[in-house]
């Protein structure tokens, strides 16, 4: 085998390679909805308290071997908030608070993805209620292969701080009865398009 | 006064208990009252401040159990009827019944509700029921039915205070209260 050969052949296995591992281009995830959470924790009335929402498409370019054309876009329908009382979900939707009406949709939409010690961190952009503010998601992921399937496995938590996206007006601006910390946490199983 | 109390007389720790916890109930009262024409934060805040008193109350029910258990319990007149002992007995154990009954049913209509309780926002409590629609409605009417009663009875309780003090004119309620010396000689 001369030189020319040997790097043919080399140039083909890389080839090979990438084609075969989705090496060098993200793949393309999208959430299983059935099999994915999105919730939310805040204090109310100095005790922990939960919601989730149950309608957050998710868009995830991703491969480990290429962050820097991986991308992130989450879609939150701010709508389908559920803290299990249908009075304090009423109270949410309020202009007050998310303003479902006005602000149907939450986007978080990150272009930079980075490694980390613990995994990696999603930095983009949240809009909630019609504010965009600068967001650092740290996340892990771990991929599977389920039914011959290739999945994805992406699991994290924010805090945020729910004045800075004006989630609370008028009386709800105060802080003493609702934390203006939010913790939001996500485990997302993702499979990837064909 | 003694701290302890007498066959006469309730000692200094009683009646801080006793004085203590009807400030306290006077305070949930208007709380709950307060907090039905509210809406929205300060609604949440007046009912944050209802549930933590409550829940001292439970406190100190506990600790006033405890310490009339330990202690002698001042006797009755014994110029008072059997059927007047009886309602006496009857009343007061209602009251301490009571005394757990409205913190554990608004604690219990917290948890149905999916409401953690705070202590004052330092110390969470567990839930004392599993999250129940119906369970939390019947848990609304309860702890409003209990409060009615409770003021049925304490009418019952002052009531009888005021004819100790001024018909029946002996120190039944002058031994719950700090400024008696004591009981000698002021039974006319």
């Amino acid at each position: 085998m001369n030189y020319s050969q040997r790097a043919t052949l080399g140039a083909a296995f890389v080839l090979l390679a990438s084609g075969a591992w989705g090496a060098g281009a993200p793949v393309h995830y999208t959430a299983d909805a059935a099999k994915s959470s999105l919730e939310f924790s805040f204090v109310q009335a100095g005790a922990q308290n939960k919601g989730r929402f149950t309608r957050f498409p998710v868009v995830f370019d991703f491969s480990p071997d290429a962050l820097a054309a991986s991308t992130l876009e989450v879609t939150v329908e701010m709508n389908s908030l559920d803290t299990g009382d249908q009075e304090r979900d009423d109270t949410l939707r309020s202009d007050e608070l998310f303003a479902v009406k006005k602000f149907p949709q939450a986007r978080f939409s990150a272009t930079q993805i980075t490694k980390t010690a613990a995994g990696y961190e999603a930095v983009g952009k949240l809009t909630l209620r019609g504010t965009t503010r600068d967001l650092r998601v740290p996340f892990t992921f771990r991929t599977a292969t389920e039914g011959g399937a290739p999945v994805g496995y992406m699991s994290g938590k924010a805090t945020l701080k729910r004045l800075d996206y004006g989630v609370g007006q008028g009386d709800w601006k105060a802080t003493d009865q609702v934390g203006n910390e939010v913790g939001v946490s996500f485990a997302l199983r993702l499979t990837a398009a064909h | 006064m003694t701290l302890r109390n007498t066959a006469r007389r309730w000692g200094a720790p009683a009646q801080i208990l006793h004085w203590l916890v009807v400030a306290l109930i006077i305070l949930q009262f208007t709380l709950a009252l307060i907090a039905d024409e509210l809406h929205g934060s300060p609604k949440l805040a007046m009912l944050a401040r209802h549930k933590s008193f409550g829940i001292t109350i439970l406190m100190l029910a506990v600790l006033r159990l405890a310490w009339r258990c330990l202690n002698p319990t001042p006797e009755l007149p014994p110029t008072l009827k059997p059927y007047e002992r009886t309602l006496a007995r009857l009343t007061h154990g209602l009251l301490y019944a009571l005394l757990f009954a409205m913190p554990l049913s608004g604690w219990m209509m917290s948890s149905a509700r999916g409401f953690p309780v705070s202590w004052f926002g330092f110390w969470q409590l567990p839930d004392l029921v599993p999250k129940n629609k119906p369970l939390y409605e019947a848990l609304v009417t309860t702890h409003g039915v209990l409060a009615s009663v409770l003021v049925a009875v304490v009418v019952l309780h002052v009531a009888a205070a005021l004819k100790h003090h001024f018909v029946l004119r002996d120190d039944v309620l002058r031994r719950m209260l700090p400024t008696s010396t004591s009981g000698q000689g002021t039974r006319q």
